[in-house]
């Protein structure tokens, strides 16, 4: 199945933007990627299962052109990410600490928990999308849930 | 509240910019803009000064104008290299065939022992185009990229870790590449993983 680009990006821009961002800390270049993604969409005759499986391609696509980006040498002026900061309206205190204290942890951990807390993926899906395998996910996400943990105390349950 | 809940909160402020595009023509034009980018980017551009006839005083901008020739997919392309003189720079190629003109900036500073920082000259610049890098394909591929050089290591990870050793010319590097997270180079031996 095929849907339209406008279609998809109303509906998924945001979630797609907050993946790259976590890859990237960066506004731009999280942009760019975003619209790199819809870019890839547009021109891959690639035919998709269900909605599901386009949600999921355009995040892997969104995460990996993210990371390109991070690793090109073609760098440009960029706003910091505590500048940027400055920018949002965070709804409390305690948000705005986990904000920062998830864009503190490594890319590694971080990918994993936003997959995890933020798009309800399951380890396998994560794994799916990652391209690696569902031991490393459980691994990764371990560790980070220590991490925060440790860095926001009783502001983080336990959980697995 | 649970921790997604928590999470989901936190994370609910990010939003692009809305400069976005899905309108196609749009879109297109900007693939057009950045294919150079991203060419110039997989092929690990390659830059060689073109003589000293080439340099131009831009006296708009106080910055210093080079014309150099740039290997973009193994093809030389006449550009030309503008250093602001703090730290960033502009390279400007040829009009595409829409009349377009291409640009691709870059910058970068270096931090000394103290923390102390300053914009990298132009040389220090120029000298980064050459070093690896790795890139992550959407097929799951993963490649080395060195000047013309493009080394598929997909399979040549061991517990997350590939060690590449390369050469161009006279020049050797040991890369130690961690997947999905960070690579090192050294012209003397491979570096251990953190």
């Amino acid at each position: 199945m095929r849907q339209s680009v406008q279609e998809l990006f109303e509906r998924y821009q945001d979630n797609l933007y907050a993946a790259a961002f976590h890859v990237c800390r960066n506004a731009q270049d999280a942009e760019d990627a975003v619209q790199d993604t819809f870019i890839q969409y547009y021109s891959t005759q690639k035919e998709f299962d269900d909605e599901q499986h386009i949600r999921a391609w355009l995040i892997r696509v969104a995460i990996n052109k993210a990371k390109n980006m991070n690793r090109t040498f073609w760098k440009k002026n960029r706003v910091t990410l505590e500048d940027y900061m400055e920018s949002l309206t965070f709804e409390t205190p305690e948000s705005q600490e986990l904000f920062e204290t998830v864009m503190s942890l490594p890319l590694k951990y971080r990918i994993v928990i936003h997959l995890f807390y933020f798009e309800d993926y399951a380890v396998r899906e994560i794994a799916d999308i990652l391209n690696v395998s569902e031991s490393n996910v459980k691994v990764r996400l371990s560790r980070g849930r220590s991490l925060l943990k440790e860095k926001l105390k009783e502001e983080w349950e336990h959980d697995e | 509240m649970t921790n997604k809940e928590k999470y989901k909160q936190a994370f609910s402020v990010l939003h692009p910019s809305g400069k976005l595009s899905v309108e196609v023509d749009n879109m297109m034009i900007r693939k057009k803009t950045k294919g150079l980018q991203a060419a110039a980017a997989a092929t690990a551009a390659c830059l060689l000064f073109a003589g000293g006839s080439g340099i131009a005083y831009a006296a708009d901008i106080g910055g210093i104008q080079r014309t150099i020739q740039l290997w973009i997919d193994g093809d030389q392309t006449t550009a030309v290299f503008e250093y602001d003189g703090n730290g960033t720079y502009v390279i400007h190629v040829d009009g595409n065939e829409n009349g377009m003109e291409n640009e691709i900036g870059g910058g970068g500073i270096a931090v000394g022992d103290d923390g102390s920082e300053r914009p990298l000259t132009e040389q220090e610049l120029m000298d980064t185009f050459n070093d690896p890098y790795v890139v992550y394909q959407e097929d799951g591929t993963v490649w080395v990229i060195y000047y013309d050089q493009k080394i598929e290591i997909t399979d040549r990870f061991e517990d997350g870790v590939c060690y590449v050793k390369l050469s161009h010319g006279e020049e050797t590097l040991y890369m130690t590449v961690v997947y999905q997270d960070s690579w090192y180079t050294s012209p003397h031996k491979y570096q251990k993983p953190e």
